[in-house]
């Protein structure tokens, strides 16, 4: 008899909670009906790529010395440097030079290791083609600089969530120049005590690869 | 102007659209037939708009919930907010190509959707907007939309197994066994109701709500039907969670999956309509109907109008619509956002909460509703 009435009892303590669970999954969901939408309205707005942002990579041809050093730490070999040797003046004669951004995982290697900085990330991203052939850019394709986000007058450049300043969550009408929340890595710098010699050179070639 | 004696007229009765109708006609000089048979197509075109403006409305609401939901903006660009978005909707699939499949069988194939959607339509003859705003008064209402509910998972199974599709044939499959295992204890709920008001009219039913306002609704007196209905009329209408015929992780779209053109849209609509419909007949059997909060006769009486004036008759008769409509929506809107707010329940776990779970209490709270009608007549409608 008791195990019975236990049963039931039990059985019903499951319904409550079940429909409690209920009632505050509702709760969560209704809460989110009056909250503003997050989404960017992507073809007329876009969002200003981040400072280390890994693109399309940019190719500076007269720069390059041809010494593959891209090619080695590459993870697939990718770039194909065509070069031939000059037996008069004993030198490489770089004829062309193309990355197949169809295969290329943008890992950023080739423009960490490439010692005459030919090689740098752009903050291009929109690299859809009816073709995929049409992905394999030649060193004149390479060269070519994208179009910033911030000076295309069809499109309203928004912040990340990360610059925008305190508190503020919605990038639209955002005043441009107000600072991020948060100190930026100079004024970090600026209050840490002046070390040694030794630890306040690192910081500052870190800062831009020239 | 003719019209307007001949409201006064009728009022004496309440408002009686079909007989003022007929009485125009005839005052216009048409035989009684002749203004019966202008009379007969007005009704049906009027549910056939009201069930696909309906149907628009809920596409929209859909939609626009979704994304609130999900802090998105939802369709905005087809007319101001979207609300043409069903419509292009619509428009696409009514231009899309129509396939058959080669190893489908095509007679049944275009049997399915059809048979799925007519039932749904056919249901809307008995749902009520006012004392004579519906197309028919049936005597056995409410029990003619239980029965014609059953015909809807033929349909679903008859067009998953001539899709020759593995997909197809479990999606209607699982329709049929959710359909027909949760009609039970819809059919046992509708139950308690009926007895409550010792009739299966809807008009009965509502009429029954009527007595002070908000207070002698049934949700009151049936809380545990409410809940038990509501339950099955979304498992009815395949909504999240119990969407398990479509679900599409599993079965690409269940009994959809080969249908496109049209015959998608029917299905579409067929869905849609049946959203609409069962909120309809929740605020018809639970809700008061078209009943106003407050009884608007009370209303009429604290302003010292007559309740039979033939501009009171009107405007009860615009406030019942709004009211009928405004709560099946806030069940459609209720519906939506359940769909964003629970995950979809396994095959097994649905069959258990229907046939172990539902069905016992359903029939408890039929018992119970049997002896407190017993108990206490004055209240529970002896």
């Amino acid at each position: 008899m008791f195990g019975f009435l236990k049963k039931v009892g039990d059985y019903t303590r499951d319904a409550v909670g079940a429909a409690n669970y209920l009632a505050q999954g509702l709760g969560v969901t209704f809460d989110h009906l009056r909250r503003r939408p997050i989404t960017v309205q992507y073809p007329y707005e876009k969002l200003i790529p981040s400072e280390r942002y890994r693109g399309r990579i940019h190719y500076e041809f007269d720069k390059c010395i041809a010494c593959e050093v891209c090619v080695r730490v590459c993870p697939i070999n990718l770039p194909v440097v065509d070069w031939v040797m000059n037996k008069a003046t004993k030198k490489k004669e770089l004829r062309n030079y193309s990355i197949d951004f169809g295969v290329c995982i943008f890992c950023g290697n080739c423009v960490e290791y490439c010692p005459t900085n030919c090689l740098s990330m752009t903050e291009e991203y929109e690299l859809a083609a009816f073709d995929r052939h049409s992905l394999n850019f030649d060193n004149v394709a390479l060269g070519r600089l994208p179009t910033s986000v911030t000076s295309d007058p069809a499109v309203v450049a928004l912040k990340e969530l990360v610059y925008l300043p305190k508190g503020v969550m919605d990038p639209h009408g955002v005043d441009p120049s107000a600072p991020r929340a948060g100190k930026l890595p100079e004024e970090v710098l600026a209050t840490l005590p002046q070390a040694t010699p030794t630890t306040q050179a690192t910081p500052t070639t870190e800062e831009t690869p020239s | 102007m003719v019209t307007i004696p001949a409201l006064a007229q009728v009022a004496q009765v309440g408002l009686d659209l079909e007989g003022s109708f007929e009485l125009a006609m005839r005052s216009l000089g048409l035989s009684p037939g002749a203004a019966h048979l202008l009379w007969l197509p007005l009704p049906m075109v009027l549910v056939l708009v009201a069930a696909v403006v309906g149907v628009l409305v809920n596409v929209w609401l859909e939609r626009k919930i979704s994304a609130a939901v999900q802090q998105r903006i939802g369709p905005e660009y087809a007319g101001a907010l979207g609300v043409l978005q069903p419509m292009a909707d619509g428009m696409k699939l009514l231009f899309k190509e129509d396939v058959i499949p080669a190893r489908a069988d095509g007679l049944l194939f275009t049997l399915g959707p059809v048979l799925v959607l007519v039932p749904v339509i056919l249901s809307w003859l008995v749902v009520p907007f006012g004392q004579n705003l519906l197309i028919s008064n049936v005597g056995i209402g409410i029990f003619l939309w239980i029965a014609l509910s059953s015909i809807q998972p033929i349909g679903l199974l008859m067009s998953g197994y001539a899709s020759n599709n593995k997909y197809s044939l479990l999606g209607g499959l699982r329709a049929a066994a959710q359909s027909i295992s949760y009609e039970i204890p819809l059919a046992l709920a509708v139950l308690a109701v009926v007895m409550m008001s010792n009739s299966l009219s809807t008009v009965d039913i509502v009429n029954q709500q009527s007595g002070a306002g908000i207070l002698s609704w049934n949700i009151w007196r049936q809380p545990v039907g409410f809940v038990i209905f509501w339950i099955c009329a979304l498992a009815e209408c395949e909504r999240l969670p119990f969407d398990l015929p479509e679900a599409e992780e599993e079965l690409v779209a269940g009994y959809q999956t080969e249908y496109s053109g049209m015959k998608f849209a029917l299905f579409y609509l067929g869905s849609y309509i049946n959203l609409v419909l069962s909120a309809l007949l929740v605020s018809v059997l639970y809700l008061g109907g078209w009943g106003f909060p407050v009884p608007v006769e009370w209303l009429a009486g604290w302003l010292g109008q007559s309740v039979d004036a033939p501009l009171v008759q009107l405007i009860t008769a615009s406030v019942g619509i709004v009211m009928t409509v405004l709560k099946a929506y806030l069940l459609v809107f209720f519906a939506i956002l359940l769909r964003w707010t629970v995950p979809r329940v396994r095959i097994d776990q649905l069959l258990d909460l229907g046939w172990k779970f539902l069905l016992p209490i359903a029939l408890v709270n039929l018992l119970v509703t049997a002896s407190l009608k017993l108990a206490f007549p004055m209240a529970f409608g002896g």
